[in-house]
């Protein structure tokens, strides 16, 4: 490989992990605050994809869609937490069963409303060229997508630490119990951070789509699978879990694809693996994920 | 009922299973009852299989599609590579690859638990099936695996729809009885107990771990063989066998059925494949939502009837007798 190969694979890879780190960042927090791994996460990052997809063909505007994209999930979430979810709370493994019922739904009803072809959009003007970088040219999209997930995580992080909404993210992910003793409305805050969940995958969702495509399947590949194998390898329910895991993965499949072709996922399969053995609680994480 | 006239009802209907097609025959003539009921008893292997772990050792597996497609393709590539069509040779195949597959898994799944085990069975066999999908190669990738061999034994040619209903019923039988033995026999106890109290089968003695990974190992072999009995059936392995959808479908099956019962999955293929293959023929063709029915279903049995169809029964029954 020429020095030029591996720097556009390496910024390939640190986009792929960008996206990883909008899409795994939902997934996370929703486990954080209320042990249930969301099964759904990538019907709502397909979701995202779609409604973006009609809302440029109405408007012309992607930027409208990057806004449209996680309101309407946000309102999804903010209808399946109250009308499921709750009504188990305390029940994790059934919660999460749950959650698989809602993403047959969604995927079926995506299928029947916009049809079942494989579809793409286009990166917004402005964004759809390219630019020549130590001798190669590359997709300026590609940067945006970098520059979106670092001022996400660094904006994540902020109101994490700063803000009285992170601090009653940080108390209901140490105990959600005693939070609730404490007078905080539980219900509220867990159908908030389901919908914030939603949100980040429908952000994703809208993202990803000039990249990878909008698609059925997507709700797996790269939906579901790469936003738990991030979260396994990074660590659950923390942010700097979520990012390692997504620094790590995105590169990590983008060689893996460039070296191995065929047998890549090979690679992702070996790192999850050896984190599993090694390091059961992921890169950056707290909870044992096996004894 | 007394035991033996209870032991003769059973071994009748199992008889009257295996001869469907011919005393069907005379009203069945399209052999659509028969297809439908041969992949219902494939889905009902699988599901059994997957009970072992869901219902029986509480290890919610959402990754068996893998050993599935694992006994599909070994079934159909072992047989083109090594140039026979010997049921013997493509089966035993299938269920070494399998059993191989699901150790290798196994291994790594088996220490955790509940939601942890779910998502990194989830993960790990969704890897495996993107693996299949993408090794052009060897799997055919995404147009799927065809020109799977006929299933041979000596010189009798089991590819027939009849007689390869009936190797899908035999195998049925016989899966329910492993199945049904397993349940009650010490190392079935034991299973349970270490669903119930790990730790106090540890403290009793009992290597938890290996017991679970056994469980795992036995599980994914007969999925293998369900999966290879599909690959027999259709002459073709579709990528999708051994993916997260299939998985899905077998884990609705054994809820909705009832987990840890022998009815259970049973009762459950037969719903999901009606849902399947009957119900979107009584819909307009553009109304392609089976999937959303059997989602809505299963949200339905988790919020109100988490026992499942059995469950049901059971409870409908014992408020009959109290009358």
């Amino acid at each position: 490989m020429s020095l030029e190969l591996v720097f556009q694979q390496a910024l390939n890879g640190l986009s792929f992990g960008a996206l990883l780190f909008i899409l795994a960042s939902g997934l996370s927090l929703v486990f954080g605050m209320m042990d249930v791994v969301n099964l759904a996460h990538g019907a709502f990052y397909m979701l995202g994809a779609y409604v973006a997809l009609s809302v440029v063909q109405l408007t012309g505007s992607f930027w409208l869609a990057m806004l449209a994209a996680p309101l309407a999930l946000a309102l999804v979430g903010l209808v399946i937490e109250p009308l499921l979810l709750r009504r188990l709370r305390g029940r994790h493994l059934d919660q999460v069963l749950l959650t698989i019922g809602v993403s047959l739904v969604i995927v079926d009803v995506i299928g029947q409303l916009w049809g079942r072809e494989v579809r793409s959009l286009s990166a917004p003007p402005g964004l759809d060229g390219s630019v020549t970088l130590i001798g190669g040219v590359y997709p300026v999209y590609r940067l945006f997508v970098i520059a979106f997930g670092i001022v996400l995580a660094a904006a994540m992080a902020v109101v994490y630490r700063r803000t009285k909404i992170g601090m009653l993210v940080r108390a209901g992910v140490q105990d959600a119990q005693m939070l609730a003793a404490l007078g905080v409305d539980t219900n509220r805050l867990f159908a908030s951070t389901f919908a914030t969940g939603a949100a980040l995958a429908g952000l994703a969702g809208v993202i990803a789509a000039p990249v990878f495509g909008v698609q059925p399947g997507m709700d797996t590949d790269p939906g579901l699978l790469y936003s738990l194998v991030v979260v396994v390898v990074g660590g659950l329910g923390t942010l700097s879990g979520a990012v390692a895991g997504s620094v790590l993965i995105g590169p990590a499949d983008t060689f893996g694809k460039v070296l191995f072709q065929d047998v890549a996922l090979a690679v992702i399969f070996a790192i999850v693996a050896l984190v599993l053995l090694l390091k059961p609680t992921g890169l950056l994480g707290r909870i044992r994920v096996v004894r | 009922m007394r035991p033996l006239a209870r032991w003769t009802l059973v071994a009748l209907a199992a008889a009257a299973l295996v001869t469907f097609p011919y005393w069907s025959a005379p009203w069945e003539s399209t052999r659509f009852a028969t297809t439908l009921l041969r992949d219902g008893l494939i889905l009902a292997i699988f599901a059994l299989s997957l009970d072992l772990l869901v219902g029986r050792a509480g290890m919610p597996s959402l990754g068996h599609a893998a050993f599935f497609g694992a006994g599909a393709y070994a079934a159909g590539i072992a047989g083109q590579r090594l140039g026979t069509d010997q049921l013997p040779v493509t089966l035993g195949a299938a269920a070494l690859v399998a059993a191989l597959l699901a150790l290798v898994i196994g291994v790594l799944v088996v220490r955790s638990e509940g939601i942890f085990f779910l998502m990194l069975t989830l993960a790990l066999a969704q890897i495996v099936f993107a693996i299949a999908f993408q090794w052009t190669a060897v799997t055919g990738g995404s147009n799927g695996l065809s020109g799977v061999g006929r299933p041979m034994l000596a010189t009798l040619d089991l590819s027939s729809p009849d007689l390869m209903y009936v190797l899908v019923a035999i195998a049925f039988v016989l899966s329910a009885i492993v199945v049904w033995g397993l349940a009650r026999s010490p190392y079935g106890r034991a299973l349970v107990g270490v669903r119930e109290n790990e730790r106090r089968m540890r403290a009793l003695g009992y290597d938890t771990a290996r017991l679970r990974l056994s469980a795992f190992v036995l599980a994914g072999t007969i999925a293998g063989i369900a999966g290879a009995l599909s690959a027999y059936s259709t002459r073709f392995v579709s990528a999708q066998d051994a993916g997260l959808g299939n998985s899905v479908r077998a884990f609705v099956t054994v809820l909705v059925g009832g987990a840890g019962t022998l009815a259970g999955p049973i009762a459950g293929s037969a719903l999901v494949s009606l849902i399947e293959r009957v119900v979107p023929s009584l819909l307009p063709v553009e109304l392609r939502i089976s999937e959303a029915i059997l989602g809505l279903m299963f949200i339905a049995f988790v919020l109100f009837a988490r026992q499942g169809m059995v469950g049901l029964g059971r409870s409908a029954w014992l408020r009959v007798r109290a009358r």
